[in-house]
């Protein structure tokens, strides 16, 4: 391979300081999520709940026309808060995220802690915070296109097969709530993958990981709540205690016996262990060894 | 000038790494020398604005490096010593990245990528998965990424290790051209001594958290001592233990040859003085070329 095919040249611009110093690593983590099949693949597979969900907004405005396909069951075209909280925190879309999560999210940092790539990007006008911010947007591009974008859109599609406002009118705090819970639960969701991802050199065991604890914790919440049939154990799961403080989000009685808020200060801590482990394993110190 | 410190000290706990070290590194290839632990990595830490010196001050390009790191990072290309890589991209969108991270816009920073792939001899493989790039590949990668955005000044930690003869010539010569032709500064860390001798016009030596030497090799090589290679008849221990007495270091080689470095301020006729002293015969006496080992080995105080 012969060397200088080019000679090397001065570059006459200028280099500027980012508004956003994170937004390349956004823009080529959402590139390089994209690029693998199986994650296009769950991907759209998640959006088709949602269009199927548009779907029924869709029958709710045209009972008449769909009688005979909903004998006796008009109840599951009632379009109110509950249908929100069912679709956004319905066990299918929380599945299908934190599928998401395993493959797309499993290497940001972990990738990055294998390669050593973490110390080309301190060696940038590049700080810790930056990097983080990053990283979490991947994921929360990715998964409030399956709860914010949806949520809205549904209530834009009711308003407009409505043709009225009623709607909103009877639930004029439902975009505020659908704004809320999405924002929180990929707050939750990006604090819970990169702590898991900063956890290993070795993307498949974080993928596994973050597998692992999700299902882990929803089946040992199963096998004490059928055992004892104390809710309090409902804070044993990471699904539970997302459905306890939807519920809270859209005014509607929480699925178990327990305060809201105790699952919300669990979630929380995902986010303080999340920050406090993300401090120690992320370092621009290591840029020289 | 590069870089500028003045009485900068840097302990971690009770270790000093480095011990109050004033330099100024001047225009062109510096090479930063040192036994492990010397604390060369920390300067280098602490010169990329990782570090805050706990005393002393400093300014790299003109840049404090207490307060204005992030402008120092800007105007600054980093190649480490590991191999670093992003898997699932090629050359291309890695280097454009790092470019796009450094300020650059992105249509600019996706031009110059192809531009110093090309320089740094990637130009052929510039869109394979980088997972297949070979050792040599992926240094010479790691050196693009490096200058992509134009910096005013290099830092190379290791710039050849892991390389073949071949790959090692060629990645010198890119870094020769880089820094005599290019207006580029740069400052190189390694162990490869004659690396920095080929490269380098100046070389900082560290020793145990302090400068043991500094300055332009040529004239580091006259000052610090001259060496002479000298045969004697017979076993002489004698000689050569009472010129060691008179502050010269000896060393003998298999062949029974004598490399003496001899202070530069001791007369050269004691060694003819000791010898006849100590009935020897000098049977050969030359003044020999120092290499930066030789000075090395004598400033640091190794073989």
């Amino acid at each position: 391979m012969t060397i200088r095919e080019k000679g090397y040249a001065h570059w006459d611009g200028q280099l500027k300081e980012r508004r956003f110093p994170w937004a390349p690593i956004t823009w080529l983590g959402i590139r390089l999520a994209f690029k693998k099949k199986a994650f296009r693949g769950l991907f759209f597979g998640s959006l088709l709940y949602a269009f199927g969900s548009l779907v029924l907004i869709f029958i709710s405005e045209r009972i008449e026309d769909f009688q005979y396909m909903f004998k006796g069951n008009k109840q599951i075209l009632e379009v109110n808060p509950a249908y929100f909280k069912t679709y956004l925190s319905s066990d299918f879309l929380l599945f299908m995220m934190v599928m998401l999560l395993v493959i797309g999210g499993a290497g940001l940092i972990s990738d990055d802690l294998k390669h050593n790539s973490l110390q080309l990007y301190f060696a940038r006008p590049l700080k810790k915070m930056g990097y983080l911010i990053g990283k979490a947007n991947v994921i929360a591009f990715f998964l409030l296109l399956l709860t914010l974008v949806p949520g809205l859109l549904f209530i834009v599609f009711k308003l407009l097969f409505a043709g009225n406002f009623s709607f909103l009118a009877a639930y004029p705090w439902l975009p505020l709530s659908v704004i809320g819970y999405s924002l929180f639960v990929t707050g939750f969701f990006c604090a819970y993958t990169l702590l898991l991802s900063s956890l290993s050199k070795n993307r498949r065991y974080v993928s596994i990981l973050i597998f692992a604890v999700y299902l882990f914790s929803n089946i040992l919440f199963g096998f004490f709540y059928e055992n004892y049939k104390k809710p309090v154990y409902a804070l044993l799961s990471l699904n539970a205690n997302i459905q306890q403080v939807s519920a809270w989000f859209f005014r509607l009685k929480p699925a178990y016996a327990v305060p809201w808020y105790w699952s919300l200060l669990i979630l929380l801590a995902f986010g303080i262990a999340a920050s406090l482990v993300l401090n120690r394993k992320v370092r621009g110190v290591e840029v020289v060894r | 000038m590069i870089a500028e410190i003045s009485d900068l000290q840097f302990s971690y706990g009770p270790i000093k790494a480095l011990d109050g070290i004033s330099l100024i590194l001047s225009d062109g290839a510096v090479g930063l020398l040192g036994p492990n632990g010397a604390g060369k990595s920390t300067l280098l830490r602490i010169l990329l604005g990782f570090l805050a010196p706990q005393h002393g001050r400093g300014r790299v390009l003109g840049y404090d490096i207490r307060l204005e790191q992030s402008s120092i990072r800007r105007h600054v290309g980093y190649m480490p010593e590991d191999d670093c890589l992003i898997p699932g991209m090629d050359a291309v969108t890695f280097t454009a990245h790092f470019g796009e991270l450094s300020g650059m816009p992105r249509q600019e920073a996706m031009k110059r990528a192809h531009d110093v792939l090309f320089y740094v001899g990637l130009g052929e493989s510039r869109y394979r998965l980088l997972e297949t790039y070979s050792a040599g590949m992926k240094q010479r990668l790691k050196l693009a990424q490096a200058i992509v955005h134009d910096p005013r000044l290099l830092f190379l930690d290791e710039p050849t290790s892991n390389l073949d003869p071949q790959g090692r010539k060629e990645i010198l010569e890119l870094i020769l051209d880089i820094s005599s032709k290019k207006d580029i500064q740069v400052l190189i860390s390694s162990h490869i001594l004659t690396d920095i001798e080929s490269v380098c016009s100046d070389v900082v030596i560290l020793n145990k958290g302090r400068l043991a030497a500094q300055g332009k090799l040529s004239e580091l090589r006259e000052l610090q001592y001259r060496l002479y290679e000298i045969r004697i008849k017979g076993e002489g221990e004698g000689f050569t233990a009472k010129i060691r007495a008179l502050g010269c270091r000896v060393e003998e080689t298999e062949d029974k040859l004598l490399k003496v470095y001899v202070p530069a301020d001791m007369d050269i006729r004691e060694i003819f003085r000791t010898a006849e002293e100590e009935k020897s015969q000098v049977r050969h006496f030359v003044r020999s070329r120092t290499s930066l080992e030789d000075l090395f080995a004598r400033v640091v105080g190794v073989d």
